[in-house]
């Protein structure tokens, strides 16, 4: 499929804050995304005009923000109506190896509908993971450094070498990435041998690194996970703020090239457009 | 209550009394006002009953409870509007697009920007979470309602010394660790939840607002100019759709409670005055009204905020001409049981007023449906300036709109304090170094890293930022001047943001201090490459009845219009807020101010940390011996009169060399100098660079070696030139530009004639960034 004929979904309720981003970078890149209201998938209060179907889309991407406020536990709410509403239909997107992005809330919504990490089949019963409150029990908004560790599995990072540092910032309050305590290790493994793991913090060295350069507490400074398959891509940094090198924090030292995010977002299209 | 018998209760099945005004002698009326908490003086009183003697009829609760609102300093600014007019509102250029609830600005061909500052002082000093938070909800509203959509906010605070022994706190008054920790908490809860970013503002701890912390919020935003909406009806037929959040009892009598000084029993009584926010109504608020508007099916908005109801539909129904019939059993409530009166002047957050013509309305109503935001038809527009109210079908208000919103005007005695002029200069003694006191003074709560309450507000989201509030190499950091937005996705315009007050220098001299601020806004403006553009302002002061207190206010703005006026800058919104003084005390006069500058590309702006070994360090501005209450006299306990004053053709010359030079792409790292001089701007640059300078003070003439240092003063930048670049610095005879020494090693070595300053850069940079961790990390 043309990526001017890529459809990109991207999903929103109350409190989804970072869509119009997010939005911009696929329109930047030529595709043609559109901004839904999860009732308008649902078919809740909308018009024939306005009614839309997951089928429709060759992408799906749950942007970043607080979605419904995330009062429950961040993504919580959001995932509960997803589940409630549109289990079949996501789980046929995601089997048919379409990509699904989720950018921070976006990520958190992933994992609480089960979606990832998904080591249990496309959408596991309950949430296999969790991202809880940052060590530091702040939210945190700082510039964060990730090297891709992904060997190649994720359809979102195929245009990242591996030995790169990106920087790509942060700014969540709910991003440590936990696993249950008496299996995380043989979890973090099994991560690892399915080429799970895509990106890691790390400090300005390219080491692994602690507090602030990893700015949650994430288990093995884990920054975003994939699915099995590769196609489903959750992380708590934000891509879609560094699509241009003027939105670096640091930009007017290095003024030239593009924004390090940037590549995330083609190497979905490329993916969109050789295998879909 | 001594006054029951003037309460006579209406044979209605809800709570409805006639207030028996025309049988009210003196005493009467002033009890009359305080236990419905109205706060009108007793001239006001007397006036008001005087109407209804004409009209031959008694108030209701309702219509009296109105009139409470409108005259309210908050709502009319009784005090102030005279001087005002005189030196602020008659500032104009063809810039200008509106002045409401916001000022709108050009931005480009097709854009406008709209800009506003307010304070939530009182509510703050009570409840800080709360209190902050709506005042978020609030300032986002002002912008909204105009059509814009917001892109920034801004929050400059006021809090007592962070290590102010608990013993001497006075009774009924937070400690301001609990209230700066509960402020930053609510502005970051509600402005991350919005996604909005939080890119300036500023922190000041001074022991005069120990008793009222200071707590302003502003924010910009950006519309298409065919989207700009007034504040205004379009005409009779429209309809008045309420939308958003829920009425319910809280932030009863906000504005009153706004109007008077605080004491020791605020926290009991007036908990109630402070309102609840919800940003997840707010943000599908935003997205509903935007797109009603953009779709053309709005008249007009105003938002819901001092006064409530009672104070927005008169006042978007006279701004188009007209009156209007309101049916308050139509308004969504949090509980039953609300009486009338309470429906009416309950400041619930979250509510905006739309204005919509009736071929329009089921349109409207769908997309609010779609975001599950109530939207409620509750009246319409006539002919007739008066408004009328009817509950369960009674009619409980009928108010000609003339009357109601024509507030009183005062113009109330103001002189200054003598015993300020009294006081006698003390200087400093001079030392043979000063590491010490440079040291000393990146250390100040006064000026030492904000990073703490920085990383707590999102800064970025909506991806927009250009310059972020943080400058620096990446792990190193030190403070911006600017924050820079690049609002318009087709376009490398871009909108500078940037904050400045100085309580300091407005407390010794007004009228001096007040230019001081502007010079300052200006500087941090072009500090990042733009020009300044436009300027909103929040005054607090202390209470106006008291001639000191107004003296200050006046003198202050005088200063401010002066400055404004002969820059060609606008000030297209602001707020006043008067009554900041508690049993300590009044706060000392603080005029916060956001300025707002464009950027012509912003591929050209520079942040504030050194880039390169060996680059030249240039000085933008003449030095002069003017220290009074400038960080280093305070420091160390000193004294002088003379404050900074402002040559605004000197300004007018610097700003023209930092901006040119930085478009010529010349200057590649520019600092204005404020708080702590030379000196501390210097090293912050150092620090965020990591980069040491080596700089001679020789060419500043014959001045103390400590005036060199550390002296505040105005219309002056420091800026690293690219090398081999130098020529390309502009000059202009009007002020004056020196090379001062270069980027170099990895400390900061500061000489005349003799070391003056010679620090290593991880030192200085530890003294920076530790202080406020230490106290609140």
């Amino acid at each position: 499929m043309k990526v001017s004929d890529a459809r990109v979904c991207v999903l929103r309720i109350e409190g989804t804050n970072c869509e119009e981003e997010s939005y911009r970078c696929f329109k930047r890149l030529g595709a043609k995304p559109e901004k839904v209201h999860l009732k308008q998938l649902t078919g809740t209060d909308v018009t024939s005009d306005e009614r839309r179907s997951l089928s429709d889309y060759q992408l799906l991407v749950f942007p970043g923000g607080f979605s419904a406020g995330d009062y429950v536990r961040a993504g919580a709410i959001f995932a509960a109506r997803l589940r409630s509403r549109l289990s079949k239909d996501l789980v046929e997107f995601v089997r048919e190896g379409k990509p699904v992005l989720g950018i921070c809330n976006g990520f958190q919504i992933l994992v609480e509908a089960g979606l990832l990490p998904a080591m249990s089949g496309v959408m596991s019963e309950a949430p296999e993971a969790v991202l809880g409150t940052n060590d530091s029990a702040r939210f945190e908004c700082r510039p964060t450094l990730l090297k891709n560790v992904n060997r190649g599995n994720c359809v979102f990072t195929s245009r990242i070498p591996g030995d790169r540092i990106c920087q790509i910032p942060s700014a969540h309050a709910e991003g440590k990435l936990m696993f249950p305590l008496d299996s995380a290790n043989r979890i973090i493994k099994e991560l690892e041998e399915n080429d799970q793991i895509v990106f890691k913090y790390v400090d300005p060295d390219g080491e692994l690194a602690g507090y602030p350069w990893c700015p949650n507490g994430s288990i093995a400074s884990i920054a975003g996970l994939c699915s099995p398959e590769g196609n489903v891509f959750g992380l708590m940094p934000h891509p879609e703020r560094v699509f241009f090198r003027y939105t670096h924090p640091d930009w007017t030292r290095h003024p030239d090239g593009n924004g390090d995010g940037r590549a995330v977002f083609e190497s979905v299209l490329e993916y969109i457009s050789k295998k879909i | 209550m001594p006054t029951a018998r003037l309460y006579i209760p209406q044979d209605v099945p809800f709570e409805l009394s006639e207030i028996d005004l025309a049988g009210a002698s003196d005493d009467d009326l002033i009890e009359i006002s305080r236990d419905s908490g109205t706060a009108l003086s007793l001239d006001e009183m007397r006036r008001i009953k005087e109407h209804f003697v004409r009209r031959g009829r008694n108030p209701t609760d309702v219509e009296l409870q109105s009139i409470g609102q409108a005259w309210s300093e908050h709502c009319c600014y009784k005090s102030s509007k005279a001087f005002l007019k005189e030196y602020v509102f008659s500032i104009t250029n063809r810039h200008v697009i509106d002045r409401g609830d916001a000022g709108v600005m050009e931005f480009d061909r097709d854009h406008a920007y709209a800009l506003r500052i307010e304070s939530h002082n009182h509510p703050s000093a009570v409840e800080p979470y709360g209190g902050a938070a709506t005042g978020i909800g609030g300032i986002l509203r002002d912008v909204l309602c105009m059509g814009a959509r917001p892109i920034a906010l801004v929050d400059p605070l006021f809090f007592g010394p962070l290590d102010y022994p608990f013993p001497r706190l006075p009774e009924g008054i937070k400690h301001p660790k609990y209230l700066l920790g509960g402020v930053v908490a609510g502005i970051r809860d509600y402005g991350n939840r919005v996604g909005v970013p939080t890119v300036s503002g500023g922190l000041w701890f001074d022991e005069s607002y120990i008793g009222n912390c200071l707590v302003n919020v502003g924010c910009v935003g950006i519309a298409e100019k065919s989207n700009v909406r007034r504040n205004a009806v379009r005409g009779p037929g429209d309809v008045l759709v309420l939308v958003g959040g829920r009425t319910g009892r809280d932030g009863i009598h906000g504005v009153t409670f706004a109007s008077a000084v605080l004491t020791k029993e605020s926290e009991t009584e007036s908990r109630g005055a402070v309102q609840l926010g919800d940003p997840i109504m707010k943000e599908p608020v935003m997205h509903a009204v935007l797109e009603a508007n953009e779709r053309n099916l709005v008249n007009g908005m105003k938002d819901l905020g001092g006064g409530g109801l009672s104070c927005v539909v008169g006042e978007i129904a006279l701004a188009g001409g007209c009156g209007a019939d309101v049916d308050l059993s139509r308004v969504p409530l949090k509980e039953e049981g609300l009486a009338p009166w309470e429906i009416w002047i309950s400041e619930s957050q979250e509510r905006m007023m739309l204005s919509v013509s009736p071929r329009n309305l089921e349109k409207v109503l769908h997309i609010f449906k779609l975001w599950d935001v109530p939207a409620t038809p509750v009246g319409k527009i006539v002919r007739e300036k008066r408004v009328r109210l009817f509950f369960e079908d009674v009619k409980v208000f009928d108010l000609e709109l003339d009357f109601l919103t024509e507030g009183p005007e005062y113009c109330r005695p103001c002189e200054a304090d003598a015993a300020g002029k009294r006081r006698k200069e003390k200087l400093p003694k001079t030392r043979s170094r000063y590491d010490g006191t440079l040291l000393g003074l990146l250390s100040d709560h006064n000026i030492c890293d904000r990073d703490w309450v920085i990383r707590q507000y999102d800064h970025e989201v909506g991806a927009n930022t250009i310059l972020k509030p943080l400058h620096g190499k990446t792990g190193h950091w030190s403070h911006g001047d600017a924050a820079v937005l690049k609002p318009v996705e087709e376009s490398f315009r871009g909108l500078a943001i940037a904050t400045a007050s100085n309580p300091f220098a407005v407390g010794v001299d007004p009228y001096r201090g007040g230019k001081a601020c502007v010079d300052e806004v200006c500087r941090n403006l072009a500090a990042v490459g733009a020009r300044p553009h436009s300027l909103t302002d929040c005054l607090n002061f202390g209470n106006p009845e008291k001639p000191d207190r107004l003296w200050q206010f006046r003198e202050t703005i005088r200063g401010i219009g002066e400055v404004a006026r002969e820059l060609n800058l606008p000030i297209p919104s602001g707020n006043v807020s008067f009554y900041n003084e508690s049993p300590t005390g009044p706060v000392l006069p603080t005029p916060a101010i956001l300025g707002c500058g464009i950027v012509r590309d912003i591929r050209k702006c520079v942040t504030s940390d050194l880039k390169r070994e060996g680059n030249p360090i240039f000085l933008v501005g003449p030095t002069k011996a003017e220290m009074g209450s400038s960080a280093y006299f305070r420091k160390t306990g000193s004294y002088s009169p003379r404050i900074p004053n402002v040559d605004t053709s000197a300004l007018r010359a610097g700003l023209d060399i930092v901006v040119g030079g930085i478009e010529r792409g010349a200057v590649v790292a520019c600092h204005d100098i404020s708080d702590g001089g030379l000196a501390v701007a210097l090293a912050e640059m150092c620090i965020g660079g990591d980069l040491g300078a080596n700089v001679n003070l020789e060419g500043m003439g014959r001045l103390r070696s400590d005036a060199k240092l550390f002296a505040e003063g105005t219309s002056r930048w420091l800026v690293e030139v690219r090398k081999g670049k130098e020529r390309q610095l502009p000059r202009d005879r009007a002020t004056k530009v020196m090379k001062m020494g270069h980027v170099e090693g990895h400390s900061l070595r500061l000489v005349s004639g003799r070391t003056l300053i010679d620090v290593c850069l991880d030192r200085m940079a530890r003294r920076f960034n530790e202080p406020i961790w230490r106290v609140v990390g």
